[in-house]
C-alpha cells in the first residue's frame, strides 16, 4: 500500500512540476518528485543511490529556486485551485496503470557483484574518466568567468 | 505495482512537457523529469537482479545529470540576461531580428 501512495505521489508531484504557471511553486513540486523517487529507492533497497539522490536533488533545486526567483516573471492571473485540482486528478489517473499493470519477463541471471566492488573495481575507470570531465568543465566555467572579468576591466 | 511503467510514465510526461512547454526553466523540469524516469528504471531493473552494478551505473548516470542540469542553467542564464526573457519563441524570433540586422 505505501509503495502505491508513493508512486501516486511522484506522478502527481511530477504533473504539478511541469504545469503550474508559478515557477517557484513548480519548483517545490519537483522537490516532492525528487523525495518520492528517493524514496523508492529505499523501498528497492537503493539506500545508498537515493541518499545520493537527496543530495543531488537538494543542491538542483536550490539553483532553481533561485533562478526560478531571477529570472521568471511572474504570471499575470494566480493558478485557480480548479486548475491544480485538475492537475492532481490527472496525475491520479497517470500513475493507475502502473498501480494496476505489470510487465513480467524472465529474468536474466547476473552476476554476483557487490554496489562497492561494481563502483570501484568493475567500473573504476569509467569513475575517473568522468571525474577528469567534471573536473575539465570545472576548469572551463572558471576561465570563462576569468576571461569575463578580465574583458570587463 | 510495477516500477517499470512507472518509469515509463514519466518518461511519457517528461516528453509531453519538453514538447508543449515554452519556459526555459520548465524545459529543465522536462529534462529532470526524463532523467528520473531514466534512473528509476535502472534502480528497478538493478534490484530485480540483486546486484550491486546497476546502483554503480546509476551514480555514474547521476554525474552527468548534474553536469547536463549546470550546462542547462547556465545557459538558461545566459539567454534570460541577453534577451530579456525565457520564452523559447520569443528567443527565437530575437535571435532572427538580430539576423537581420546584422546582415
Amino acid at each position: 500500500m505505501i509503495v502505491e501512495i508513493i508512486s501516486v505521489g511522484l506522478i502527481v508531484t511530477a504533473c504539478l512540476a511541469l504545469f503550474l504557471d508559478e515557477a517557484v511553486y513548480s519548483v517545490a513540486a519537483l522537490a516532492g518528485t525528487f523525495l518520492f523517487t528517493a524514496l523508492i529507492y529505499v523501498l528497492n533497497g537503493a539506500v545508498f543511490v537515493a541518499i545520493f539522490q537527496f543530495a543531488v536533488g537538494v543542491g538542483t533545486l536550490a539553483i532553481l529556486f533561485l533562478s526560478g526567483e531571477m529570472l521568471s516573471e511572474k504570471p499575470a492571473k494566480r493558478a485557480s485551485p480548479k486548475n491544480t485540482a485538475a492537475l492532481i486528478g490527472a496525475g491520479i489517473v497517470l500513475s493507475l496503470p502502473a498501480v494496476f499493470l505489470s510487465v513480467s519477463g524472465a529474468v536474466a541471471e547476473g552476476s554476483d557483484v557487490s554496489f562497492g566492488d561494481a563502483l570501484w573495481n568493475l567500473r573504476g575507470v569509467d569513475v575517473v574518466l568522468q571525474g577528469l570531465v567534471i573536473l575539465t568543465v570545472a576548469l572551463g566555467i572558471a576561465i570563462v568567468l576569468y576571461e569575463k572579468r578580465n574583458g570587463g576591466k | 505495482m510495477d516500477f517499470v511503467i512507472l518509469s515509463l510514465v514519466m518518461l511519457a510526461i517528461g516528453v509531453y512537457g519538453l514538447l508543449t512547454n515554452r519556459h526555459l526553466l520548465k524545459v529543465f523540469i522536462s529534462v529532470e523529469l526524463i532523467a528520473t524516469g531514466a534512473t528509476l528504471n535502472f534502480v528497478t531493473l538493478a534490484s530485480a537482479m540483486g546486484k550491486g552494478l546497476g546502483e554503480a551505473f546509476l551514480i555514474l548516470a547521476f554525474s552527468t545529470d548534474t553536469a547536463v542540469s549546470a550546462v542547462i542553467l547556465a545557459l538558461l542564464v545566459i539567454v534570460s540576461k541577453k534577451y530579456g526573457t525565457s520564452d523559447i519563441s520569443e528567443v527565437m524570433k530575437l535571435q532572427e531580428n538580430d539576423s537581420e540586422v546584422e546582415e
